[in-house]
């Protein structure tokens, strides 16, 4: 029997199907699944991209560091999941060759080292590079090139290293794993781990750092991983997966939740249309219920009927959706090209079948509840036509709706909570925007005692279908919302920052200039006219103790974290406010007469940290510990390149400590040649090339919001397939009254300016709706995120107004056309 | 009242008599609050309603006042449904001989839409007959065609019943109409009346 039901219903969906009832509904499926399907491909191989290049860049999946050797019991662990183990020894020593000492970073390798990436080598100065996927052999050393020049050694030559001759093997280029700080660049050595022990310099007491790599299947790595955090000791720090670069992947994170949270908006609206498209589906299905009853269909072979059509559509529109999701996908890696990490790894099932099932499930929770009525149509409705079935509960609709979303996203984001937080937020906004509506509608009601002809009448066709109106408008008006704020975030951010930066901005850095370098570089810029911002004395250490309680008790518990509190700090000390910074609570000191140790605190650590005026601020640098009372609190506009500090004392403070020395300046492209010179005559310095990056920055925020428009622009389809869905609703309304008006003599013309009334209001509202949350939305973001002065944007205004009135109008004319095109006879006479 | 097999019988009554009801109820499609309905020993009150349902399906047909054809189902799907929804995996065959019988062997394909309201309900008429069911009700059959039309269908009508030897019970306020039955009976006021035929 059952068979003969899907057999029956999939003859009654050709028929459909034929007929256009079930368009609405495949397309709204499709778009919920392409939208979802798009965004989980495309963020699940840039995360495994991610993870495999952040595996290249450490040489292995995870890094166990630790001051001391481990206990053996970790590397039996690791053993038995199988996973593959390489150790290494890193410590500074002193190198020497034909009389010359050079203090140089050594790392010494096993030979099962990297286990993951690969070592780049060149076997002369300048000369061809070679990829090698071993380490140096015992007895020889892979140097740097700083390190051949200093000790002016070539390949081939030997050096010392404590008791040991160890001959210079080849020129180390890059090897996975390599410094973890710009800032801290002495020129490095690689060397065979067996070696070590010959070189005697690993005496107890060295300063030593033993690093365990792991590599192996990611879930052999997640177990071990989780088996080790809890065993780790203080001294001990597990890099490496989701933990290997944190910066770069909580960007990722936040744009992947980003992008999940706008393929759910668009589940929520494609299921908004669905449950439009269902009900004017059972509705137009409750004569064909009856007469099925009528000829004898039980209850439960209606039920199964409409259920396997149900499901039949929602297989087919997920199916379709995935495939549009992927082809999708690939037009988003082609936006992203530039910006995605190497290969991206082939597609994986995972997203499709998340797709796929949330397709079924939004189709299931916001359609079922009308399929259920045609159950009840009683069978008597064949005789008696005003006989309707009872209504099914509000209750059991939205609590199945809301359901089929907690479902989906859980199946998505795997967190309960964050689910319920995320879609109790997407509420609350819909409620905001709900009233605005009312608000909105309510006010141009006021207008209808003004207006003739096709605005009276296109105005009294929003007032009448005002119910399904307040869905359309708050439907497009969010998904114009959305659309909106990211067009505004990347224009408007763009632009301003690129009007603020002057074009002779500093774009480069110099760090690491030592006091005897500061007079000879100071000259070199001047006899090369290049002009810098200054030279910033600097010293680097770390905020320990805040009023004399430590600095972890002293802040608040969401500041526990902080970055700042982690890793050492730059400190400087002027007599004079810098350009670009200024007092915002307190005073600047006085040149002659300042006393000393008095600290200038930049104002968005002080919020965070909660560090006041009168403070007073203790620092350690390496074994020595400096104090100072807060007496400024300063703005800073970190983006002006120039160097800028979260700490500044007052002149003296610092004397006596070791110090270096950072700068910046700007130098024209065609000019590099002299940061080349520079480079020579200063070995020790580090230039950061800013403009690089900033070009860089610049493109991948372009790229991304762009990419991030493109994936928006499914939100943008779902809430106008609520507007199609909601037009159909009222379509044989629609029609009817049109050719009733035909009848009694108006002109097609007359009913087509009244059609153009109605949906441009309509879509004028929706996009001053928009425009004022995204108005709202930006404010805080320009306040809150990006510390920007926030502005008005009546540019915007226009666009989204006119672009909303233009869109309902053409979609609204364009489904409605029916109206216009049925004779009004054939009407009549039916 | 008691209508035999194979008899033909008329409602008769005026506007909102009351005699679609008394035909629904009759047909199982709703249920009395007092009186009781038997067709075949079986008294409908003893049956819930998939039991309604399977005695429809098995004893039932229908025709009614504005044709119930389903518009996104060519005529010939509107004949092979009721089979289908039996589970006949034949249903084809039978529906194209009965819609050649009442003359639409050339409109098989069309949509009610395309078909005259004569030819729609001829269809229904072939839809009815398709199960072969032992009792046919009709509800105003005619009610919504013009009076030339009206009498070729009441003329197929009876000659399908006679060929397929079914009960037809037909609700109708034409009095010439429910002449043509055997037995008619008057609904007035809520009264049955059997009129005697002259």
């Amino acid at each position: 029997m059952q068979l003969n039901d899907i057999r029956l219903a999939w003859r009654l969906l050709l028929c459909d199907w034929r007929a256009g009832e079930l368009g609405i509904l495949v397309v709204a499926i499709l778009i919920a699944v392409a939208s979802m399907t798009s965004i989980g491909i495309f963020t699940n191989r840039v995360e495994m991209a991610m993870n495999d290049q952040t595996s290249r860049f450490l040489g292995a999946d995870l890094i166990l560091s630790a001051s001391q050797s481990i206990d053996p019991a970790i590397n039996t662990y690791a053993d038995q999941l199988g996973l593959r183990q390489s150790d290494q020894l890193v410590f500074s020593s002193v190198l020497i060759a034909n009389d010359q000492f050079q203090l140089s970073e050594v790392k010494a390798v096993d030979d099962q080292y990297p286990l993951a990436g690969t070592i780049t080598i060149a076997k002369q100065s300048y000369a061809d590079t070679q990829i090698v996927n071993q380490g140096p052999a015992k007895g020889t050393v892979w140097l740097s090139n700083r390190l051949l020049d200093r000790l002016q050694v070539k390949v081939g030559d030997r050096v010392e290293l404590g008791q040991a001759s160890l001959e210079v093997g080849a020129i180390l280029i890059n090897d996975p794993g390599q410094a973890s700080s710009a800032m801290s660049i002495a020129p490095r050595l690689l060397m065979n781990l067996s070696d070590v022990a010959g070189t005697q310099v690993v005496q107890p007491g060295s300063r030593l750092k033993y690093r365990y790599l792991f590599s192996g299947p990611s879930s052999d790595r997640k177990t071990f991983a989780n088996w080790l955090k809890p065993r780790l000791l203080p001294t001990q720090n597990l890099i490496g997966g989701k933990e290997g670069s944190p910066a770069l992947n909580t960007a990722m994170d936040r744009a992947t939740q980003y992008l999940s949270l706008a393929s759910m908006l668009s589940v929520i609206l494609a299921g908004i249309a669905i449950a439009m498209a269902a009900n004017r589906y059972s509705t137009r299905h409750l004569d064909q219920s009856a007469l099925l009853r009528c000829m004898g269909a039980t209850q439960r072979t209606v039920i199964s009927l409409y259920s396997w059509q149900l499901l039949i559509i929602g297989i087919i529109g997920s199916a379709f959706g995935c495939l549009v999701g992927y082809l999708a996908q690939q037009g988003l890696v082609l936006i992203l090209a530039d910006f995605i990490p190497g290969n991206l790894p082939t597609v994986s099932y995972a997203p499709f079948i998340t797709g796929f099932l949330s397709g079924v499930i939004t189709l299931i929770g916001f359609a079922l509840p009308a399929l259920l009525r045609l159950k009840s149509v009683p069978p008597l409705r064949v005789i008696r036509k005003e006989i309707l079935p009872l209504p099914i509960s509000s209750l059991f609709i939205y609590s199945l709706a809301v359901s089929a979303i907690i479902l989906i996203m859980w199946i998505q984001s795997d967190e309960l909570l964050l689910t319920v937080i995320v879609l109790s937020g997407i509420a609350l906004c819909a409620f905001l925007m709900l009233l605005m509506t009312l608000l909105l509608i309510k006010l141009s009601q006021q207008l209808e005692p003004y207006l003739h002809g096709p605005w009276r009448s296109g105005l009294q066709q929003i007032i009448r279908h005002r119910r399904s109106n307040r869905l359309q408008i708050l439907s497009l008006s969010m998904a114009l919302m959305i659309l909106l704020t990211i067009g505004l975030l990347r224009t408007d951010l763009l632009e301003r920052w690129q009007t603020q930066l002057p074009d002779d901005a500093p774009n480069h850095f110099i760090v690491n200039i030592q006091p005897y370098e500061v007079e000879p570089l100071k000259e070199f810029l001047s006899v090369e006219s290049v002009e810098s911002t200054g030279l910033y004395p600097m010293v680097r250490a770390r905020l320990t103790h805040i009023n004399n309680i430590d600095v972890v008790e002293a802040v608040p518990d969401k500041a526990k974290l902080d970055q700042s509190l982690k890793r050492e700090l730059n400190i400087s000390w002027t007599d004079k406010i810098q350009q670009n910074n200024q007092v915002i609570k307190g005073q600047w000191w006085q040149p002659s007469t300042t006393p000393e140790n008095l600290i200038s605190v930049e104002e968005g650590i002080a919020k965070r940290l909660n560090i006041n005026i009168g403070d007073q601020l203790s620092f350690k640098t390496a074994d020595r510990v400096f104090t100072g009372e807060v007496s400024t609190i300063r703005s800073v506009q970190w983006d002006s390149f120039q160097p800028n500090f979260y700490f500044i004392f007052s002149p003296g403070s610092l004397d006596g400590y070791p110090m270096s020395y950072i700068s910046s300046f700007y130098q024209p492209d065609n000019k590099k040649d002299v940061t080349y010179q520079m480079v020579r005559r200063f070995p020790g310095l580090t230039v950061i090339e800013v403009d690089v990056i900033m070009k860089q920055v610049r493109l991948i925020l372009n790229q991304v919001t762009l990419a991030v428009e493109y994936v928006l622009l499914f939100v943008l389809l779902a809430g106008m397939v609520v507007l199609v869905a909601s037009i159909q609703t009222t379509l044989d309304n629609r029609i009817q009254s049109a050719v009733v008006m035909r009848a009694l003599g108006a002109t097609k013309q007359y009913i087509r300016s009244i059609q153009i009334v109605e949906f441009g209001i309509l879509g004028l509202l929706s996009g001053l709706l928009a425009i004022m949350a995204t108005e709202i939305v930006a404010f805080f973001l320009y306040q809150e995120v990006f510390r920007l002065e926030p502005a008005f944007h009546p540019a915007f205004w226009a666009l989204a107004m006119v672009s909303g009135a233009l869109l309902v109008i053409i979609t609204g004319i364009f489904f409605t056309r029916k109206v216009l095109r049925t004779p009004p006879l054939r009407l009549l006479k039916n | 009242m008691e209508i035999k097999s194979g008899e033909s019988a008329a409602i008769l009554g005026t506007s909102g008599s009351g005699k679609s009801t008394l035909l629904g109820l009759m047909a199982g499609l709703d249920t009395p609050t007092s009186g009781q309905v038997i067709i075949d020993q079986v008294a409908l009150s003893t049956l819930d309603e998939d039991g309604l349902a399977v005695l429809r399906a098995e004893k039932s047909g229908f025709v009614f006042q504005s044709f119930h054809l389903l518009p996104n189902l060519t005529a010939l799907e509107n004949v092979m449904l009721p089979l289908e929804l039996q589970g006949s995996r034949n249903a084809q065959q039978p529906a194209t001989e009965l819609l050649s019988r009442v003359g639409l062997a050339e409109r098989l394909q069309h949509y009610p839409n395309q078909l005259s309201g004569g030819e729609q309900q001829r269809v229904a008429i072939a839809r009815a007959f398709v199960t072969r069911p032992t009792i046919v009700f009709a509800d105003e059959p005619t009610g919504n065609l013009d009076a030339e039309t009206g009498r070729m269908i009441i003329e197929l009508l009876f000659a399908m019943n006679r060929e397929n030897n079914t009960t037809l019970i037909m609700v109708t306020h034409d009095e010439s109409l429910a002449s043509q039955c055997q037995r008619i009976f008057v609904l007035n006021n809520g009264v049955i009346q059997e009129n005697a035929i002259e």
